[in-house]
């Protein structure tokens, strides 16, 4: 138990000092680097407790931003009553793409999220009147509090950092809890699962559906911090990008999505400073990180942490290093 | 093995700290150009590069005066991309100018970021009406275009000069091509023209069987389209023989943008508009031209984008000399006031909106000294982004959108 209080407190202190230390350029980085941490764990979520790949998860932070901009934008409602109504009808989306999923195996929940998202993505292309096709809707813009303008780039980090922080914390007690087990016991062996009389379907669906609200809290932010929503985000090189960085991170632990987006968005930063191939590099690290160490950066970690106290106690286990 | 590991996440984390200790010293003007070097568009991107890069080596000497410094960024061709760059000219290094984006979405995205930060910014082939129109800033003006101001004297020139009566318009199914039409419709009525029927296609589409198999009659077929779609649609017009029936029009970019080399010798004759041609035979064109061979080799041909990127440059370099540094409100001030005589394209102002007044050519694919290229037959001048209208009648109206303006030109509307 120490040892995760540790770490936690530690992450809060950087997160604390990013800001303080960095720069306007380096904080907009994090900002977006946690708005794509909650994207990925949403995609964690899924793939990490239930074995099941969603192509589908930035569409939802994609009808999310879409929603803010159409109603916020378009109709002008006021900031609070826009984000309830976007992550409202995120939840709602996601119920919908849920009843259509629920039932399907690996392979065939990869081929409807892919399906669905492609959906979605052509239709806020398509349906200009609406989405504002190719070009999107420009002009999302919090509102200034008492002389606080929620669109400074320090002001939005502390409003995504406590939001992403809750989220994390909040998933972190899912996983410990019965419901995440029961998450886990699923994809290890769903038969015995219903034998032993829990149900299945209505957990799956349950999981889907948070999945889906974490996505849509990350649209809002996305929408927020770009200032202009088009169809790009619900392009699938976006899911695909998440889907690299949660499985470069580590999918099956708490962090891993975290730090894979961390690590990506560091590294295309960094490399496309110096030369226009950056995609190469990465590529290549990408590559050499997989294929030495296939499970993730997150558990190398926690690998070296645990080696020197205690032997672990189940290899089926996927959740090392996130219970006492 | 445990080796690489440590050396992966230790390079990684002193690249971190390397990247984030990006201070520069404060007395150099910076230019940040940004485009789309990688992806699908990276032609665009690559082009205005060639053409800031030849501005750059010409006016070397000023730059070395006003001591200036030039730094390009890579958009992807993404939103998300370009307004990261944006924010890292601005943020990181420092950039005191800002030339680009060239894509449609990139360049309304750049716009609502400059409109946040005040940069001066310099929009070079990026062409959604609305950057200097509906939404447009006072620190954004342009070097290119609108998507329909080509269009209003293409369509006029059609129903005027060809006697074309019924088109049949299809095109890619986004934003630009609709602004397209919607230019080319508003000519095209008043001139006389009586109907414009819509077909769209989503982009992408490699097979034209379908549309080009119950393709309606009309006097002409206008694709409003580029790239691979463009090349496509184009062989398999032919392929069908309808060129046979029906001449067939090209949108700005169906001709114009790289792919005539590909389309071949069917290509001749082939008309379309803009207020670029790099069949252009006045003097400072050809001495552009020249010098931008000189300097990238002559098998690749400059067009448009490369030609903004270089008016939009030194519309920059013009800005800082007169602001006499830089001076926010100052280069803004002097941006707005750009008039750029001798032009590649020919000469043009800015409007009190912020975009070109410039010649709009009519443009016939003919082949010279055994290139095929764009060749201006008949020359529209002082086109502004209003067409022949006045600006307060075309910004009351509705923006262009999927099937606005109506189709018909008997419509209340074209009264």
């Amino acid at each position: 138990m120490k040892r995760e209080h540790l770490l936690i407190l530690f992450i809060v202190a950087a997160l604390v000092a990013w800001p303080l230390v960095m720069g306007n350029y380096a904080v907009s980085q994090a900002n977006r680097a946690m708005i794509y941490a909650l994207a990925a764990l949403s995609f964690s979520l899924l793939a990490g407790r239930l074995g099941w790949f969603s192509l589908c998860q930035t569409t939802f932070a994609g009808i999310s931003g879409y929603t803010i901009a159409i109603l916020g934008v378009r109709f002008g409602l006021p900031f609070p009553v826009v984000v309830l109504l976007a992550l409202l009808f995120t939840t709602l989306s996601a119920f919908i793409f849920g009843l259509l999923t629920v039932r399907s195996r690996k392979v065939s929940f990869l081929m409807l999220t892919l399906a669905l998202g492609q959906m979605v993505w052509a239709l806020s292309f398509q349906w200009v009147d609406v989405t504002g096709g190719y070009n999107g809707i420009a002009g999302g813009r919090m509102p200034v509090y008492g002389g606080v303008d929620l669109n400074d780039t320090r002001v939005f980090y502390v409003l995504v950092t406590t939001v992403t922080v809750a989220i994390f914390l909040a998933v972190w007690r899912l996983y410990g809890s019965p419901f995440g087990l029961l998450l886990l016991g699923i994809q290890e062996n769903e038969q015995r699962m219903r034998a032993l009389g829990h149900p299945v379907y209505l957990a799956r669906f349950t999981a889907f559906v948070l999945a889906g609200a974490i996505a849509g809290v990350a649209g809002v932010f996305l929408v927020y911090d770009m200032g202009i929503m088009s169809p790009s985000p619900l392009g699938l090189g976006h899911a695909v990008w998440v889907l690299t960085a949660a499985v470069l991170g580590g999918y099956r632990s708490l962090l891993g999505p975290a730090i894979g987006v961390a690590v990506l968005i560091a590294l295309e930063t960094l490399v496309s400073q110096y030369t226009d191939r950056h995609m190469m590099v990465i590529g290549l690290v990408l590559l050499l990180s997989i294929l030495l160490m296939p499970r993730g950066l997150a558990e190398m970690f926690e690998q070296h942490f645990k080696r020197k106290s205690k032997p672990q106690a189940s290899v089926t286990t996927t959740t090392r290093g996130e219970e006492p | 093995m445990k080796h690489a590991k440590t050396l992966i996440i230790g390079g990684i984390s002193a690249l971190t700290v390397g990247a984030t200790a990006h201070i520069q010293a404060d007395d150099t003007l910076r230019i940040g150009v940004i485009g789309p070097t990688t992806g699908v568009f990276s032609f665009f991107g690559e082009q205005q590069r060639m053409g800031v890069e030849l501005a750059q080596e010409e006016l070397a000497e000023r730059l070395e005066a006003l001591n200036i410094e030039v730094e390009f960024y890579d958009s992807q061709g993404d939103a998300e991309t370009t307004v990261d760059r944006l924010r890292a000219m601005e943020s990181r290094d420092d950039v005191d100018l800002v030339v680009g984006p060239v894509l449609g979405g990139t360049g309304l995205a750049g716009l609502e970021w400059a409109k946040g930060s005040g940069m001066p910014t310099v929009i070079s082939y990026s062409a959604p009406e609305d950057i200097t129109m509906r939404d447009r800033a006072e620190n954004v003006v342009r070097a290119g275009w609108t998507g329909a101001q080509p269009m209003f004297a293409f369509g006029e020139y059609v129903a005027e000069e060809l006697g074309h009566q019924r088109i049949i318009a299809v095109g890619q199914d986004y934003s630009f091509p609709y602004n397209q039409l919607g230019g080319f419709l508003k000519g095209f009525c008043a001139a006389g023209g009586e109907s414009v029927e819509r077909i769209w296609h989503p982009t992408g589409t490699s097979d034209y069987s379908s549309i080009l198999a119950t393709l309606p009659d009309g006097d002409a077929v206008l694709y409003n389209g580029a790239g691979s779609d463009g090349l496509a649609f184009f062989q398999q017009y032919h392929d069908f023989g309808i060129d046979a029936r029906m001449p067939l029009l090209g949108g700005s970019n169906f001709f114009a943008v790289g792919d005539l080399p590909e389309m071949g010798e069917q290509a001749i004759g082939g008309l379309s508009a803009l207020q670029y041609a790099e069949g252009l035979e006045s003097d400072t064109f050809l001495a552009f031209r020249d010098a931008f061979w000189d300097m990238h080799g002559d098998d690749v041909m400059p067009l448009a984008p490369a030609e903004h990127g270089y008016v939009a440059f030194k519309m920059a370099v013009n800005a800082f000399e007169s602001a006499n540094g830089g001076d926010r409100d100052a280069v803004i001030a002097a941006l707005r006031e750009t008039e750029m005589p001798d032009a590649p394209r020919g000469p043009f102002h800015l409007d009190e909106y912020g975009n070109p007044v410039q010649n709009i050519y009519i443009n016939e694919v003919q082949e010279v000294d055994g290139r095929l290229v764009n060749v201006p037959i008949k020359t529209y001048e002082n086109v502004s982004q209003f067409g022949p209208f006045d600006a307060e009648t075309y910004l009351a109206g509705e923006p262009d959108s999927r099937d606005f303006p109506p189709g018909d030109c008997s419509d209340p509307y074209y009264d």
